[in-house]
């Protein structure tokens, strides 16, 4: 049974692969008990990798514009004082 | 090139030993055989962590999100993609069918496999009147007597039969070189030439077993 020159003669037929047949595929196998058993994530935040914390007393108007800078980027006080960081490290 | 599919909602029917026999016969017959595990428990991949046979690839941890792209992406001029699927009804199942040239359903000779075997085989049909498009199955039979063909098995081949349901022949007999195939690795041919594998069974059985086997599904895809 060796001889790669039979498996040549080999051929697949074309699939439809797009969307709307996946779905017609989809509900198919649904009415017949094959849903979906995908195991679910675990629900709920990822623990953060930041678990250093500082305590830092500062003046209220410089810690009231941290805060808002932060709120402003849409990123965390502790992110933002990572990119402070950096940015003083380089200079 | 074709895309086999393994099915069955039934677990421990022998759809992974039908995929490993048919990977690496197809590869020893000079294939580009590419391999998907969609099943959870790995056993596929627990073979190929042995080693796999030459022109084997494996793509392990394949899910319902993936698979038909994976498929598609796999298929191409000169390969073949084999697909081990779980033993549940998922829709990872379906999706994959839906992307099969032929699908093999192994059941062993009981009519408990037979019953929930009979889900896929209905599977398939249904699909292939939403996709408009033939999809060719059959039903092996697995883990059968050497000795002799039970009482059970010669009911079920004949209800199979007159149901219209292709058989392929010969069956797959329950061979301990089969099982052991998960733990060495690599295919029949290169457990029958190691000295140092010991097995519990006869291997050149059991590799007349896997070739008769790999060419009557041969004969399905041309």
């Amino acid at each position: 049974m060796s001889g790669s020159n039979r498996l040549a003669g080999l051929t697949a037929r074309p699939k439809d692969t797009g969307p709307a047949e996946v779905r017609k595929v989809d509900e198919v196998g649904e009415a017949r008990g094959f849903v979906d058993r995908t195991p679910r994530k675990k629900p709920g935040r990822k623990p953060s990798p930041r678990t250093y914390q500082l305590h830092p007393k500062v003046f209220p108007r410089v810690g009231e514009a941290i805060a808002s800078e932060a709120e402003r980027l849409g990123i965390t006080q502790g992110q933002l004082i990572e990119q402070m960081w950096d940015q003083y490290s380089t200079d | 090139m074709p895309v086999i599919v393994m099915a069955s909602p039934k677990g421990g029917v022998g759809k992974s030993t039908c995929a490993v026999l048919l990977a690496s016969e197809f590869a020893r017959m000079g294939a580009d055989v590419t391999a998907l595990d969609c099943d959870p428990n790995k056993s596929l991949t627990r073979w190929a962590s042995h080693g796999l046979p030459m022109g084997v690839t494996l793509h392990s941890d394949v899910g319902r999100s993936e698979i038909v792209t994976t498929i598609k992406n796999a298929d191409g001029d000169g390969k073949i993609v084999i697909v081990d699927l779980e033993g549940v009804a998922s829709q990872l199942v379906s999706r994959a069918i839906s992307q099969a040239d032929l699908v093999i359903v192994p059941m062993q000779p009981t009519a408990l496999d037979a019953e929930i075997g009979s889900e896929a085989l209905a599977l398939v049909r249904e699909e292939e009147e939403a996709l408009s498009r033939t999809i060719r199955h059959a039903v092996v039979l697995t883990k059968t007597s050497a000795a002799v063909k039970s009482r059970v098995q010669k009911e079920l081949e004949n209800q199979l039969r007159g149901a219209g349901i292709d058989m392929i022949e010969p069956s797959l007999v329950a061979r301990a070189a089969f099982s052991e195939l998960f733990a060495y690795g690599g295919d029949l041919t290169s457990m029958l030439n190691n000295p140092e594998i010991v097995t519990g069974g006869k291997v050149d059985k059991a590799l007349l077993n896997a070739t008769a086997f790999t060419e009557a599904v041969y004969e399905r895809l041309k």
